[in-house]
């Protein structure tokens, strides 16, 4: 390199020009710089008259008025009540179909230890969650605007700080208390110490991320610790399968254990809120940035861009080495090679597949899951997150089709070179969860038969979800328990699920019935070939759209021809 | 002719993202009440020079100063005196383009900030605009607008990011004549820039930023090299 030369050539230019080269001075700080304008220099406000002024000026031109925001309100407390109602159902009605185990028959875990881990999962999810948002941040005018002020930032950033602990506080408040009195049973006052407990928890995760925030740690590390806790988790559950734990009840904290904890929470509140200063701004712009995209992905019911505000930010931002893509021989390999590249890259989607191999793995080992429909909702949701973490390429490239148009294929056989990574992926996910299910219920080589085809359909399921188009949200709304949403979105965010439904119907039935049959294989060979020619299809519209426009295409050339036909 | 401190003084600075260097190490003081300008191709590092002038992001390697100390944009000593125009193109949705200019100067604690508002909405040509939402502005306002902002407030070192992108050449002509005067009021610029005609006008050296070498050049020198670059 020749950076040294350069240097020499530097220091010839520093002697000459004396006044731009001169020597190194000792340490002045700060003071006595003048600067331009100063003399028109007055009180610097404090942080709360800056937030104050930034609100009111806004307020003045706000067009929401007190009875729209009433009607938000009610609204967003309909919402919340359906979904905490629906939640307390589903694990009320799962409670009770679960079958009745006596724990002293050597049971491996026991129900109350399975919702213990799950909790565990539910904090290292808040942990990375919290690491990838910040959780303290400043959004984008915010950043522009207030960062660059000589006041005191605690008053700036302290309503951000609070936001995120007290939405965690109140989401592990209402899932700890459903999971411990709708799956588990327990009443009164034992479910409201679980729900106390749950929520200090969840704020104590989210303040502890704050903290170590205002201490210098990075958003990647914040991630990477969630990530691993994660990996934890079905790890920490095998163990438990090994050693034999069955804990009738969830242990839940005594009122003055929990009166400690929630004095813990408020000394970290302090500490955090005293240290809000000390964050770098670039962090703050960086959190304020991703929690921004998120919010914005949330709002528009985009799953893909939620999944890139999250991974994006807490990626490094170079890499020690290089790929040398050596399996590259041809424009298809060139894509199923960079789709691998981009999956062995994000620890979070190989994460995702490692939990998704072991949900449905575990449903079989706990007696009191080990149900057909307890193991089947297991392969569902295991099957659809580890389709889903092998489709990153495909979502990317809905985003932005760079390599699509860059390399010589047609937009079909791009699709289905971008089912390969997943069908890798589903391949090895396919092959341990249903040995697990074989061995549960016998015939492991019946069952194997049934899953191999099956990748395919889960293939094809991701990479349709990956590709589907966002939703028009110019067409007529409807209203909806969930507010009012525009027609046809349903029919988008169903593009990939479909086909998990559908084109798998033949395993779910065999899984229902606890046994594969010749006819439900041969017939899974083809539901999944269909699935394979549906996800290739590039045409954005839905079946039913298709339909009319077909309808109307006909429609129009019999007007033409009887035309034609009266004018002869 | 007495020296004059540096206000900035970067020795052997390396600057990048993950721990690894865009530029060659990159050395230069800057005296108080001068312009220097950075500039080379796209890409080459400028902008993240001056995100570690500021402070936005800490040098990889080499030392830097700023104000006779390392910069720390944390320090409210340090954002009170070192004004920064990036390309920030994101405002307060509820907030006016007059709004946002009195926010900047009330927040730093400037007395009559109504009129000094006013004059320089007039002076950047967003008087018309003073009671509009900066997202009705085009997007040459809005740089105005940003570039209003470095100026509204006290400074002792002004650090601009292309300052010319999406300006016409009067406005460049008037931006030019606002950072002469700039310096004659005392006042120190550090500028990234691709305006050859800018370079002449306003800086005093330039530091010619590159993956190889980064030396520091007569100004006219950089304008050279500006208008030689493939376009």
């Amino acid at each position: 390199m020749s950076h040294d030369e350069d240097e020499r050539y530097d220091e010839s230019r520093w002697q000459d020009e004396a006044e731009w080269h001169d020597e190194p001075e000792a340490s002045v700080g700060r003071d006595g710089w003048p600067a331009v304008a100063e003399a028109d220099l007055g009180e610097v406000p404090g942080s709360s008259s800056i937030r104050r002024y930034t609100k009111e000026a806004a307020k003045q031109r706000a067009g929401a008025k007190i009875g729209t925001l009433l009607s938000d309100v009610y609204y967003a407390g309909i919402i919340l009540a359906i979904g905490v109602s629906v939640a307390a159902g589903v694990a009320g009605s799962l409670r009770s179909s679960l079958p009745e185990v006596s724990y002293a028959d050597g049971v491996g875990v026991s129900l109350p230890a399975l919702v213990g881990v799950l909790v565990g999962a539910l904090v290292a999810t808040l942990v990375s969650l919290a690491g990838r948002l910040g959780p303290v941040g400043a959004g984008g005018a915010e950043a522009a605007w207030w960062l660059g002020l000589p006041v005191d930032r605690r008053g700036l950033l302290r309503p951000a700080a609070r936001r995120l602990p007290l939405v965690a506080l109140a989401i592990g408040g209402v899932v700890v208390a459903l999971l411990d009195g709708g799956l588990l049973g327990d009443q009164g006052d034992r479910v409201v110490r679980a729900g106390i407990a749950g929520a200090l928890l969840a704020a104590l995760v989210v303040l502890g991320m704050a903290a170590a925030q205002t201490l210098g740690s990075t958003r990647r590390a914040g991630a990477l610790t969630g990530d691993l806790l994660l990996v934890a988790v079905p790890v920490a559950m095998g163990v438990l399968a090994w050693v034999g734990v069955t804990p009738e009840h969830l242990p839940v904290p005594s009122w003055p254990v929990l009166g400690a904890i929630a004095a813990l929470a408020v000394a970290l509140a302090w500490f955090t809120d005293s240290r809000l200063g000390r964050i770098r701004g670039a962090s703050l712009r960086e959190s304020g940035s991703v929690a921004a995209q998120a919010v914005g992905a949330m709002v528009s019911m985009d799953s893909r861009e939620l999944g890139r505000a999250l991974s994006d930010g807490a990626a490094p931002a170079a890499r020690r080495w290089v790929s040398r893509l050596r399996t590259v021989r041809g424009p298809v390999s060139a894509l199923v090679t960079a789709d691998l590249v981009l999956l062995r890259r994000s620890v979070r989607h190989l994460v995702q597949v490692v939990l998704a191999i072991a949900i449905p793995v575990l449903a079989t080992v706990v007696p009191q899951l080990s149900g057909q429909v307890p193991v089947l909702m297991a392969v569902l949701i295991g099957g659809y997150v580890a389709a889903s973490a092998s489709a990153e390429g495909s979502r990317r490239a809905e985003m932005a089709p760079i390599l699509d148009r860059l390399l010589p294929l047609d937009p079909k056989t791009a699709r289905r070179a971008r089912m390969m990574v997943p069908g890798m992926v589903m391949t090895v996910w396919s092959l341990v969860v249903f040995a697990a299910i074989g061995r549960w219920l016998g015939d492991p080589l019946g069952w194997l038969a049934l899953a191999l085809p099956g990748v395919l359909a889960w293939a094809a399921a991701a990479v349709r979800a990956a590709y589907r188009p966002a939703p028009d949200w110019s067409s007529t709304l409807v209203s909806t328990p969930f507010g009012a949403l525009p027609t046809g979105v349903g029919a988008v965010l169903a593009r990939g699920p479909d086909i998990v439904v559908l084109g798998l119907l033949p395993t779910w039935i065999a899984l229902v019935l606890g046994h594969v049959t010749q006819v439900l294989v041969m017939a899974q060979v083809l539901t999944a070939l269909i699935a394979v020619m549906v996800a290739s299809s590039t045409s954005t519209k839905t079946f039913t759209e298709r339909m009319l426009d077909a309808q109307k295409e006909a429609d129009e050339q019999r007007k033409a021809a009887q035309a034609q036909a009266g004018r002869r | 002719m007495a020296k004059s401190r540096s206000v900035v003084r970067a020795n052997k600075l390396l600057v990048g993202y993950g721990g690894a260097p865009v530029c060659a190490p990159v050395s230069f003081n800057l005296p108080e009440g001068r312009a220097l300008a950075l500039v080379g191709a796209n890409g080459a590092g400028k902008s993240t020079v001056l995100r570690a002038v500021i402070g936005l992001i800490e040098p990889a390697g080499g030392s830097l100063t700023v104000l006779g100390a390392e910069p720390d944009e944390r320090d409210v000593e340090f954002r009170a005196k070192v004004s920064s125009v990036l390309d920030d193109d994101a405002y307060f949705p509820g907030l006016t383009v007059a709004e946002h200019l009195y926010l900047t100067a009330r927040g730093h604690g400037m007395l009559g900030a109504r009129e000094l508002v006013a004059e320089l909405l007039e002076e950047f040509g967003l008087a018309e605009h003073a009671a509009s939402l900066p997202t009705a502005l085009s997007s040459g306002q809005r740089r105005r607008l940003l570039l209003a902002a470095g100026f509204v407030r006290p400074r002792s070192l002004l650090v601009l990011d292309e300052p010319e992108q999406r300006l016409d050449l009067r406005m460049r002509a008037d931006l030019a004549d606002r950072l002469n005067a700039e310096k004659e009021a005392g006042g120190t610029v550090l500028m990234a820039t691709h305006d050859a005609v800018l370079v002449r006008a306003v800086a005093d050296r330039a530091v010619y930023v590159d993956d190889s070498s980064s030396p520091l050049l007569k100004a006219d020198e950089a304008a050279a090299r500006i208008e030689a670059e493939p376009s």
